[in-house]
């Protein structure tokens, strides 16, 4: 199966029972509303941990019912955090969200080594795009996480993000690693990466994809600009997930593409024992209900 | 732009280098149509002829000078231009390392004396307000200091021949927060601190800043960031190739971007364009070039 549209996204979770959401230090206004909205869809089985008061009085000011909503009172917002990865690692809950709370302190304890979510695999972002101009919806990955990833940081990340896509229904995704150009030029690391991660692929190192690369931008999600070049290649112009070289390329065209092309996203960590809502305060509303979706599918 | 160019009242000649490509010569009969400019195809003219028949174009609306093979082709458009028989040159079908070593041949080529070559577009956006000027998407990997400092004075001079003064240049990367992460950071720090000395001016200048707050004022509002470029910005200035190129090609396929662009650093305006850009685009190359001409 591959997913369409982000009410695709919303079909596999309509209809089976709510996951349990832990909105850590949930006195936090530009996160809360979201959660509630998925609450109310039936999405997702909320529980608050925070300062009481806090979560009241930004609930009271929206005019939010939270009638029936499971708050923990923990003013501290360390000690909040710390509660809240806690029930997760001892499997209480199945999905992780920050509120008002840094994402290094809350990556701390996600990271703890006695009571933390840590697996053993890296951490990485993925976002998952809906751009009206595409015939699909398209991952990427890592526009937020992992500053320069090496070539061993970048088949986990691409682990992380196919077993995601596995979970969403997809059977063989189709990755397309990116360049500036198309063509291995050993002046550009990433083309090298790419060139690598290929072969690995063909050679049953990295299963369960389809990996091509290095391609450029528009060979990637373009049929005709890959047939323009004379590109062969399965993955061209029918991309599932591309991998970016790095974050200042992953972010640039993340953004670009929220502020100029319109499109819808939904994000989420991976790598951890379960899937963590990471949104930014600039973030839109719908960007983060889109979120709490794409969590609650992944977590299986 | 096509109308600010055609304002200009001045009409320029075109070498085109190996020309016997449809997508260029329809691009250059629009340009000869529209009054813009004259042009002389370089080729293989028995073909150029073939191809402008079929595609209904008249091929005595062009000069034909007939070439043997693409290296001769690109050095005779260098050539016309060098003379002043041509002010703009174009690349047509010849591959881009081949027609710009041409260009950059030291005693026979275009480049203007220790220039750093680079490249600027302008795009033009449903989803912002105004076009906005990207550099470099084409040329430059990973720019140092010193080119990142001549890129920027690339953008800003095209930025003037479009009447906008002080461009709001925004030195691009992930994050607002300077980080030892980024290498560009450090580069960008110095930059500021040059306009603010006069060494860089003309320009309204502020980095890192990432997309969103270098072109949207409601995130610089929500973020709560001092920054004089505040979402408005005319110039992106990228940190790389791999970031640049991404972001332009998914604004052309993703957002209805259209684009003109262009290389500098060259003593006249040289056409380089991507096999798959839409006609509407090769047309607007053209016409940039004719106004930086």
């Amino acid at each position: 199966m591959v997913l369409k549209s982000m009410s695709d996204l919303k079909a596999i979770v309509e209809g089976k029972p709510g996951k349990k959401l832990v909105l850590a230090a949930a006195q936090d206004q530009h996160s809360l509303g979201a959660v509630l909205r998925a609450w109310k869809d039936q999405i997702i089985e909320p529980i608050f941990i925070g300062d009481k008061e806090g979560i009241q009085n930004i609930c009271y000011a929206e005019g939010y019912d939270i009638t029936g909503l499971r708050i923990i009172h923990e003013p501290d917002i360390d000690k909040s955090v710390e509660m809240s990865v806690r029930m997760l690692s001892s499997k209480q809950a199945d999905i992780l969200m920050k509120g008002k709370v840094g994402t290094s302190s809350l990556l701390r304890s996600v990271l703890n080594k006695e009571w933390g979510l840590r697996t053993g695999n890296l951490l990485s972002h993925i976002a998952l795009f809906e751009v009206d101009t595409y015939h699909k919806l398209i991952a990427v990955t890592d526009v937020a996480m992992n500053i320069a990833p090496n070539l061993r940081d970048k088949i986990s990340i691409v682990n992380n993000s196919v077993s995601l896509l596995h979970k969403l229904g997809y059977i063989m995704p189709k990755v397309a690693v990116l360049g500036a150009v198309e063509m291995v030029n050993e002046n550009m690391e990433a083309t090298l990466h790419a060139a690598l991660l290929s072969k690995m692929n063909q050679r049953e190192q990295i299963r369960n994809c389809i990996i091509d690369g290095p391609l450029a931008f528009d060979n990637a999600v373009s049929l005709e600009s890959a047939q323009h070049k004379g590109i062969k290649s399965e993955v061209a112009g029918d991309t599932d997930l591309l991998l970016m070289p790095d974050i200042e390329v992953g972010n640039v065209l993340y953004k670009s593409l929220v502020f100029f092309a319109k499109a819808k996203v939904a994000s989420i960590i991976l790598g951890a024992q379960v899937p963590i809502v990471l949104t930014s305060r600039s973030d839109s509303e719908q960007a983060k209900y889109d979120s709490i979706l794409l969590a609650a599918a992944a977590s299986k | 732009m096509v109308e600010k160019v055609l304002s200009l009242h001045r009409k320029h000649r075109i070498a085109v280098a190996w020309a016997q490509d449809i997508n260029t010569i329809s691009a250059i009969h629009k340009a000869v149509n529209y009054g813009l400019a004259d042009a002389v195809l370089i080729g293989q003219s028995a073909e150029i002829k073939n191809i402008c028949r079929r595609a209904g174009i008249n091929h005595e609306l062009f000069t034909l000078v007939d070439s043997e093979d693409e290296v001769n082709a690109s050095a005779e458009a260098v050539r016309l231009t060098r003379s002043g028989e041509a002010d703009i040159t174009m690349k047509g079908l010849v591959g881009t390392d081949k027609f710009l070593k041409a260009v950059m041949d030291k005693s026979s080529g275009l480049m203007n004396p220790g220039a750093v070559l680079s490249y600027v577009c302008a795009i033009e956006l449903p989803a912002y307000h105004k076009l906005l000027f990207i550099t470099d998407p084409a040329v430059i990997p990973v720019p140092s200091l010193e080119q990142k400092i001549e890129m920027v004075k690339y953008a800003v001079e095209m930025a003037g021949r479009f009447g906008i003064n002080k461009p709001k240049t925004a030195l691009i990367s992930a994050s607002e927060k300077p980080g030892r992460h980024f290498k560009s950071s450090e580069d960008y720090k110095i930059m500021c601190s040059m306009v603010k000395k006069g060494e860089i001016t003309d320009c309204i200048m502020d980095g890192p800043l990432d997309i969103f707050l270098a072109c949207d004022k409601k995130s610089v509002d929500i973020k709560g960031i001092n920054t004089p470029v505040n979402g408005d910005a005319d110039i992106l200035l990228f940190p790389s190739l791999e970031s640049s190129n991404p972001f332009y090609k998914g604004l052309m396929l993703f957002a209805q971007g259209e684009l003109a662009g262009l290389l500098r650093g060259t003593e006249n305006p040289v056409i380089v364009m991507s096999r798959s850009e839409s006609e509407k685009s090769k047309f607007y190359c053209i016409a940039l070039a004719c106004l930086m001409a």
